[in-house]
């Protein structure tokens, strides 16, 4: 089977250290400047402060492993819980 | 079903609407991209996948509805697009082919309301070759909405290609439609719209990196460029250290260089926002998308971080309120129309790789478009997983292609700098080359001039040419030898004198001799004038104590014993022998004092190696030589007049003197220029603005003119073109600097709109640095600073204030730069272009003016406690206003005169305002727009008596536009006059009396009164009765003049036994064509010249009525006037004609040429042309045939009868081209009733042009109207029409009050 472009790309990514929902929970407190236990599972972000610039980065960096993320989907839905579960269901997927 | 319901538009679509509804031509609309497919396409799966995705994005479909009222939009399958399929691969190259058709077609504008929205098409190049183009409304979708459909299409494809179920569907339209109509009733939507109006409450306008009126174009410019990519880590790394998103930090950073260009505090860019996080609509192709106005403070000082961290801060809390709309914004705000702005550049952060991922293919994608540009957008664009791209799109309106390039350069290199900055101070604007180029390239001057002294210069040349002419004043000549002999003699007697000696002496051979004899002496020279009052002469002789003054015996007592006066009287004749001193090159050689912002004015002092390399330069970047007539016409005190006195002298060209005062009368310069064959003059640009519109001065010739001491507006450079042949030559310098620095050519080809100051002159540099000394970029304004070797020593005695504006230059070790106070700008092609003063300091007809002198001289009067002087620009001329307070007690009146005692003229303000207070702003600053203008009112009580008194009232409230009449007693300058209104009412004065006393005798004479007798008193001697105005007859007061306009011939003689058969007598005035006179233009128009006339009688005789009287021509010129006399609401009295006709009759009859105004002029003194075969038909012949007869016209001068024929041609043209206008009242016509025999010519052909025509029949010949028998018969009959008329004028008054 011949090699595809986007596979190349794929693989000269390098491997970063898997997302998890802690990880993620202290990736949102770093963007907002507070402290990981203030976010809570349900919280919506957009009211602890959030904002598209910065989910999108964060979308960005979870995506840096391989992980194929998309932000649209992020962006419907909004809290930590929302999220782990669109995270949790690309990686059982294999990316 | 419910797709095919009507719905409102979105707000965020109504914006658009309207935008395109005001510009429905411009294609940029549509949005757009296009994607190179490279591999083996699955086309049947690409069309699936399209299919499918188009039908899933319900706005693609969207039908827009123009309903009255509301514009609707409804779901129409019938619109949906369907994907084009375009085989080029049979073109030579494909791939260009594509392109120019997709340029086409993104550049075809759409009609909204009938075509379809969106196009899917699929260019064929090759086998495994394709581009696919998207172009879709940005009514239907944003640039977040086509990634989304893009992707959609990418993953329907990549899942049939490999047999997986697609991801979810895209959610439909109505989402966000119920999503709009949620927010437009919510109380979210009230808190948004509060705190952004709260937030813009005091914004500043809106500043942008381009002047001009921004609105959407049809097109933009673009040029991108990458950031390189150890750039982008270190923004990356900034971004880790600031826990601020690297998007956010990139904005801030591209809003700090808007900033540095802005040249604000703050500025307020436009942030596009994507309005869809935690929105359910998040996921729908559609347009949604805002642009949130940022307001961002660029004050520089603080560390990088701290800045970073505040815009992301204003950042977070923007997008929270994101969804409010910012067209809602501005009309809430009342900021509507293109120049009150919510904001100027947009800066657009596309944080991921927008690239869709077919399987098996590689894409590389193009962004078309993403709608209008309306001023400047700049795009940072995530591609791969590393790269960043700079976009920069902009209105081609405000920028050039050049300018956009060097925006992207210069953008990428100032992030690159912001990466490893501390703060903002840091950065530098400009890129490394273009500092190269600014500070060094530009400013490579470097010029090899000798070592020497301007002394050493004029003796090499006054001994290479001794026999040939130096100077020349008042038909006076002087060769070099004398000039030797007489400045050596004095010279040697100067010589024990101290270092400075004052010269005070009018323009004169003398004066040049003592200027050269000072140098020579090795001294310097300090010009002094003496019109300036004698508390400032004081302060002068006090700052620079000369021990010698050189000065006539009768001005002696102007100094008052504080310093010796040496008149020329006095001076030694012949040398002694003994030898001189001579100065070094780094000896003074003169010092020049201006004006001081203290109150103390500044004496500048200027060695001679500076001078001689301003001379220098100018002698040879010119090429003058010994053929050379340079006219010296400005005062020694203004630091122009050291190249017009030394400039010739080291060239052995000869120094024509201007008589005292001609440099302010542009008539007596003309006639200079002209008799003296001048090549070379110098204008301050508002003199030379009053120079071209003297009459004499059109088409002179000289080799070249030279402006400076104040910017030169394009128009007057054009229309110097169209009135002189010489080159024109636009100089800049201040007195600091040995007179210019800088040249620029506006020769015929220069079309800069404004004219440069331009490039710098040998050894010197000119550097345009920000507030924070960095240099500036092309087309960003900064202070302009000057450096090299014309920089003055600095300021005598004053050590304070030239350690202030002369400082180390930060480029070059060991030197010096001047900080002129001026802003300034480099073009991009280097030349510098002037922008006006930084501070105060403000230039009256080129004298340097530094407001706080007058300040300070108002405050030492002792009257005012508090006092603001303006500079007001008032219909065209600046003026100086002074507005006090006065002191308890005071008398305000007294005030000009106690300026005057210590100020120049032109120092000594125009008006002067009492205020009780005066006026403050919030922040308790002088708020300057509430000052008042001032009122220049009439202060006279009399009426003006005399014919010439009420001519001249009239010319003063025409040049001076005012309203009111003017009083008898009245001041020309008193009501608002300055010398530039002066001069061109000296202009009008010439017109109405064929004469003017010149400018001296107005500010010797200011008054109606007083103008009016020396205007009678100099009469011309020889009175040719060519005059615009005869008086034909003198007669009783109270009775209403007679006005008679001249025939063909332009002279009102022949009416004088008509006018003394009048009874009772009356006054009668002659009208006569001012073009009679040589070097006044002929009137544009008979309708121009009939006005002129109208405006002429009204200044005469404001009262009216008027009546008219014309012969021939003349009775065409008076019916015309009674046109606009009527139409002014004046009065008409009796409009009469003797044997006029309507031009209709003359239009088609051919043109009768010099031959026909030959023999018109013959016909006038008396003469019929036709019993005078053996006439030759010219000039000459014609005079010598009058002059020997007994005609009154024989004695008129050859210029005069030239005039006559001029004038008799031109009216002939006048006629021809002159349409008639329908006069209300009644003409009396007077017809020659044995002429015209078998010629169609009759009286009732005015009756289209009057309310009726009365027609008295005189036995008479044309030509003998005013003759003898035909008077007779004519002055009853009209006497009798006056007085008819005045009895039914009055009563009708009589009745009215």
């Amino acid at each position: 089977m011949a090699i595809e472009p986007g596979d190349i790309r794929r693989i000269v990514t390098p491997a970063a250290a898997p997302v998890t929902r802690e990880t993620m929970r202290a990736d949102i407190a770093r963007m907002l400047h507070e402290d990981p236990e203030e976010i809570g599972n349900g919280d919506s972000l957009l009211d602890l402060g959030l904002d598209s610039m910065r989910a999108m980065n964060l979308v960005l960096k979870w995506s840096e492993g391989g992980l194929a993320l998309d932000f649209a989907e992020f962006a419907e839905n909004p809290t930590l819980d929302g999220w782990w579960a669109l995270v949790e269901a690309r990686q059982r997927a294999g990316g | 079903m419910i797709k095919q319901q009507a719905h409102p538009l979105t707000e965020a679509q109504s914006g658009l609407w309207y935008a395109q509804r005001l510009d429905p031509a411009n294609p940029l609309f549509n949005t757009g991209q296009s994607i190179e497919l490279t591999g083996p396409l699955d086309r049947a799966a690409f069309e699936a996948a399209l299919a499918q995705a188009v039908a899933e994005a319900d706005a693609l479909s969207l039908r827009m509805i123009d309903a009255a009222g509301e514009p609707m939009q409804a779901i129409d399958p019938a619109q949906r697009p369907v994907l084009e399929v375009i085989d080029l691969s049979r073109e030579i190259d494909p791939l260009a082919a594509a392109r120019a058709e997709i340029a086409r077609d993104m550049a075809t504008p759409i009609d909204p309301t009938r075509d379809k929205l969106a196009a899917e098409r699929l260019f064929v190049l090759g086998p495994t070759r394709h581009v696919w183009q998207q172009r879709i409304h940005h009514l239907a979708i944003d640039g977040y909405g086509m990634i989304l459909l893009t992707q959609r299409v990418a993953e329907l494809y990549n899942a049939r290609r490999r047999g997986i179920a697609p991801g979810a569907l895209l959610p439909g339209l109505a989402v966000a439609f119920a999503e709009d109509a949620a927010y437009r009733g919510s109380e979210k939507r009230e808190k948004d719209g509060a705190y952004w109006r709260a937030l813009f409450a005091d914004a500043p306008d809106v500043a942008s990196l381009a002047p001009g009126n921004p609105s959407s174009g049809p097109a933009f410019h673009r040029r991108a460029v990458e950031i390189e990519a150890e750039v982008f880590a270190r923004v990356k790394a900034v971004a880790e250290r600031t826990a601020i998103p690297w998007p956010d930090v990139v904005t801030a950073l591209a809003a700090a260089y808007v900033g540095r260009h802005a040249g604000t505090p703050e500025v307020i860019v436009g942030v596009p926002f994507m309005a869809r996080l935690g929105s359910a609509a998040a996921r729908v192709p559609s347009m949604l998308m805002n642009v949130l106005p940022l307001r961002v403070d660029v004050t520089e000082g603080g560390d990088l971080d701290a800045y970073l961290g505040a815009v992301a801060k204003s950042l977070t809390r923007a997008r929270r309120h994101g969804r409010y709309r910012s067209e809602q914004l501005r009309r809430d705000l009342g900021r509507v129309g293109g120049l009150r702005r919510l904001h100027g550049p947009l800066i657009n952060l596309l944080p991921f790789d927008e690239t869709p991922r077919f399987e098996g293919l590689t894409c590389r994608l193009e962004v078309l478009s993403t709608g209008p540009v309306e001023d400047i957008t700049f795009t940072f664009r995530l591609h791969g997983t590393d790269g960043l791209r700079l976009e920069v799109d902009a209105n081609p309106d405000l920028y050039s292609i050049e300018s956009v390039a060097a925006h992207a350069a210069r953008l990428a290199h100032f992030i690159a700098a912001a990466s490893a900055a501390e703060g903002l101070a840091d950065i530098p604007t400009a890129t490394p080359e273009e500092m190269r180029r600014h500070l060094f390239d530009l400013n490579a001057t470097d010029h090899a001039v000798p070592d020497t002294t301007l002394a050493a210069l004029i003796e090499a040349q006054m001994a290479a040419t001794p026999q040939a002419p130096a100077l020349r004043f008042a038909g006076e000549d002087m060769d070099y030898a004398t000039l030797e002999r007489r400045s050596r003699a004095l010279a040697e007697r100067l010589a024990i004198s101290g270092d400075i000696v004052a010269v005070a002496l009018p323009r004169s051979l003398e004066l040049v001799v003592a200027l050269v004899a000072v140098l020579r002496a090795g001294l310097a020279y300090l010009p002094l004038d003496l019109v300036q009052p004698d508390a400032r002469l004081s302060r002068i002789l006090a700052s620079a104590r000369p021990r010698l003054v050189l000065a006539q015996a009768e001005d002696a007592h102007r100094f008052k014993g504080e310093v010796q006066v040496l008149a020329p009287a006095d001076w030694p004749e012949a040398p002694a022998g003994n030898p001189l001193p001579g100065p070094a090159p780094e000896d003074a050689a003169y010092v020049i004092y201006t004006s001081g912002s203290t109150g103390e004015p500044k004496g500048v002092v200027i060695e001679h190696r500076a001078i001689v390399n301003r001379l220098e330069w100018m002698r040879t970047h010119y090429g003058f030589s010994a053929a050379d007539r340079i006219l010296q016409k400005t005062p020694a005190t203004f630091d122009v007049s050291v190249w017009e006195f030394f400039l010739p002298l080291i060239s052995g060209a000869c120094l024509v003197v201007a008589p005292p005062e001609a440099h302010r009368e542009p008539l007596a310069l003309a006639r200079i220029i002209r008799d003296e064959a001048i090549t070379t003059a110098h204008f301050v640009p508002s003199m030379l603005a009053a120079f071209l519109t003297e009459p004499t001065a059109k088409g002179l010739s000289l080799a070249r003119v030279f402006c400076s001491g104040e910017e030169l507006p394009a128009d007057l450079r054009d229309r110097f073109r169209r009135t002189l042949s010489a080159e024109l030559h636009n100089l800049y310098g201040p007195t600091e600097a040995a007179v210019d620095v800088s040249y620029w050519p506006a020769g015929a080809d220069d079309r800069s709109r404004p004219v440069p100051i331009g490039f710098p002159v040998w050894n010197t540099r000119l550097y345009v640095l920000d507030a924070q000394g960095r240099p500036q970029p092309p087309d960003v304004p900064g202070h302009l600073f000057l450096g090299g070797v014309q920089l003055a020593r600095g300021y005598l005695g004053r050590d304070d204030l030239t350690s202030e504006r002369f400082r180390p230059d930060p480029f070059r070790p060991d030197e010096r730069i001047y900080a002129t106070g001026d802003l300034a700008l480099w073009r991009p092609d280097g030349a510098v272009v002037f922008l006006g003063r930084s501070d105060h300091q403000v230039k009256i007809r080129g004298l340097r003016i530094e407001l706080g002198e007058i300040e300070a001289a108002a405050m030492d009067s002792g009257l005012v406690r508090q006092v603001v002087i303006l500079a007001r620009e008032d219909r065209g001329t600046t003026r100086l206003v002074a507005y006090v307070v006065v002191e308890a007690g005071a008398d305000p009146s007294t005030l000009k005169v106690a300026m005057a005692a210590r100020l120049p003229d032109y120092m000594v303000p125009a008006a002067i305002i009492a205020l009780d207070v005066l006026p403050v702003n919030a922040n308790g600053k002088l708020d300057r727009a509430a000052l008042p203008a001032p009122d220049f009112a009439s202060a006279g009580q009399r009426l003006p008596a005399t014919p010439t008194e009420r001519t001249l009232a009239g010319l003063f409230a025409a040049e001076l536009q005012l309203g009111a009449p003017v009083a008898a007693e009245d001041d020309f300058f008193a009501l608002g006059g300055d010398s530039l209104s002066a001069v061109a009412l000296l202009l009008r004065v010439r017109a109405a009396f064929g004469h003017d006393p010149g400018l001296g005798a107005l500010f010797t004479q200011p008054t109606v009164e007083g103008f009016a007798r020396l205007l009678e008193a100099q009469a011309p001697a020889q009175d040719l009765g060519l005059a615009p105005l005869i008086t034909l007859v003198e007669g009783a007061p109270d009775l209403p003049p007679l006005f008679v306009i001249h025939p063909a011939g332009g002279i009102s003689w022949c009416y004088g036994r008509l006018a003394r058969a009048l009874t009772p007598r009356r006054t009668v005035y002659g009208l006569q064509a001012p073009a009679l006179a040589p070097g006044v233009p002929p009137p544009e128009s008979l309708e121009a010249l009939a006005a002129h006339y109208v405006e002429h009688i009204r200044a005469l005789y404001p009262r009216g009525p008027y009546h008219l009287l014309g012969w021939s021509v003349g009775g065409i010129l008076a019916q015309a006037m009674a046109v606009r006399l009527a139409e002014a609401g004046a009065a008409v009295g009796v409009l009469a004609m003797l044997d006029s006709y309507p031009c209709d009759v003359w239009r088609g009859e051919p043109d009768p040429g010099e031959d026909g105004a030959l023999r018109a002029l013959l016909a006038i003194a008396g003469h019929d042309p036709d019993r005078l075969p053996a006439l030759a038909l010219n000039r000459a012949s014609v005079r010598a045939f009058l002059r020997a007869s007994d005609s009154p016209l024989g004695q008129l001068p050859d210029a005069a009868l030239d005039g006559v024929v001029r004038v008799v041609a031109g009216n002939n043209r006048l006629v021809r081209q002159h349409f008639h206008q329908r006069y209300g009242g009644s003409i009396l016509h007077f017809r020659a009733a044995l002429d015209h025999v078998g010629r169609d010519l009759s009286p009732a052909q005015w009756k289209p042009y009057a309310a009726a025509v009365e027609v008295i029949e005189v036995p008479s010949l044309h030509a003998h109207l005013t003759g003898p028998e035909a008077v007779q018969t004519i002055a009853p009959v009209l006497a009798k029409a006056l007085a008819v008329t005045e009895a039914s004028e009055e009563t009708r008054c009589a009745t009215a009050g």
